[in-house]
């Protein structure tokens, strides 16, 4: 085999000292190291090739900051006050919740509340037709309304609580660190 | 460390002392809820995540906010990790992931600035003690970073490398040898400029 010349020896030179270049292709390997021992610049490249992978070991880094790992764990931990929030609303919805089924009490109730509720439609009726006064709504009626409308309201802040604390929390794990 | 036996082979009894766990089997246990174990597995980690980091972003403070959206995305992605696999080619390619996308949102790169400013400058924040070769290493593609920190800085083997960065073996030793031709290349152009 002829001399190789430098540009193919310099292309060579990673396999070789990984002597992969040994074992796939000996005679080439044997033309790289009979050129190295006649070129001074391919040598020094040579030397650079064999100490790179030990330079890159050495590489020294800072020492981690001694916050990171108290930083990773608060990230990761569910928000006390949202927390607390969303537990917090569960009062408000029991009690507008205990409100409403207190007042429809049952089959008889809600019978009650329909036929109310169709009543009072027929009056606004006859009262939007002319023909009729406007109709008094039982104070009760309107209560019940407002419970309504604002026991939904706090059920969708919740709700869009619940979904805040679960971006947090990845779904499978639970909260249960041990003391 | 290298490869890392299965979880599976540490069975459980009760509920041991985090610190006494191999990392697949804390990565098993934090899977389960279990936050001593997740943080106990961000302590052994934390070192190395953090280098690597470091070493690719060349500032203190990237590499900190870079360590901790890998291991808020590893907390996150736990679910998903298979107890019967090692953990450790799953998590760096998780890391390996987490990087290219965290360069990705990043204006300016490191890299594009001076080789100057890469290895010495104030925002790095911590003397190089091999500053040819940081100069290097800065001005290497991150195609090309990636797998020559995995290996010879995160101390992964091969196998682990090309499975964290969706390779096939051939493939990785090609670009390692691509990669250290250039900083060899690079190295070589430094030395000239110094003797001159």
């Amino acid at each position: 085999m002829t001399g190789l010349a430098c540009a193919r020896v310099r292309v060579l030179l990673e396999p070789y000292v990984d002597g992969e270049l040994e074992q796939t292709d000996p005679e080439t390997a044997r033309a790289v190291r009979d050129h190295l021992v006649t070129c001074s610049d391919c040598r020094r490249q040579h030397q650079q090739t064999v100490s790179l992978p030990f330079r890159m070991k050495a590489l020294r880094s800072p020492a981690p900051p001694t916050t990171l790992v108290a930083g990773v764990m608060s990230s990761i931990a569910p928000q006390p006050q949202a927390s607390r929030a969303a537990w917090g609303l569960l009062v408000p919805e029991a009690l507008l919740g205990a409100f409403i089924l207190w007042y429809v009490s049952g089959l008889d109730g809600l019978t009650a509340l329909a036929s109310g509720a169709w009543v009072n439609l027929q009056g606004l009726a006859f009262w939007g037709s002319g023909t009729a006064p406007l109709p008094s709504v039982p104070v009760a009626d309107v209560l019940l309304l407002g419970a309504f409308i604002t026991l939904t309201a706090i059920a969708a802040y919740h709700l869009s609580l619940l979904a805040k604390l679960d971006q947090t929390v990845a779904p499978r794990l639970t909260e249960r660190r041990r003391a | 460390m290298h490869a890392q036996a299965p979880a599976q082979a540490f069975p459980m009894t009760g509920t041991p002392d985090a610190r006494t766990l191999a990392t697949g089997q804390l990565a098993h246990e934090a899977t389960g809820g279990d936050l001593d174990a997740f943080e106990e597995l961000v302590r052994r980690m934390q070192r190395r995540v953090y280098g690597f980091a470091y070493q690719h972003l060349r500032d203190l403070d990237e590499a900190h906010d870079l360590t901790q959206e890998i291991f808020v995305k590893l907390y996150r992605n736990l679910a998903r990790y298979d107890a019967e696999r090692p953990f450790e080619p799953w998590f760096w390619k998780l890391a390996a992931n987490t990087t290219i996308n965290y360069r990705r949102k990043r204006v300016p790169t490191p890299t594009d600035q001076s080789a100057d400013q890469a290895t010495t400058g104030p925002e790095s924040g911590f003397p190089a003690h091999d500053p040819a070769l940081i100069d290097a290493l800065a001005q290497l593609d991150p195609a090309y970073r990636l797998p020559i920190l995995l290996h010879y800085y995160a101390d992964l083997p091969l196998e682990q490398v090309a499975q964290s960065l969706s390779l096939t073996v051939p493939a990785i030793k090609s670009r390692l040898h691509r990669a250290r031709a250039l900083l060899r290349n690079s190295l070589a152009e430094s030395e000239e400029a110094d003797q001159s």
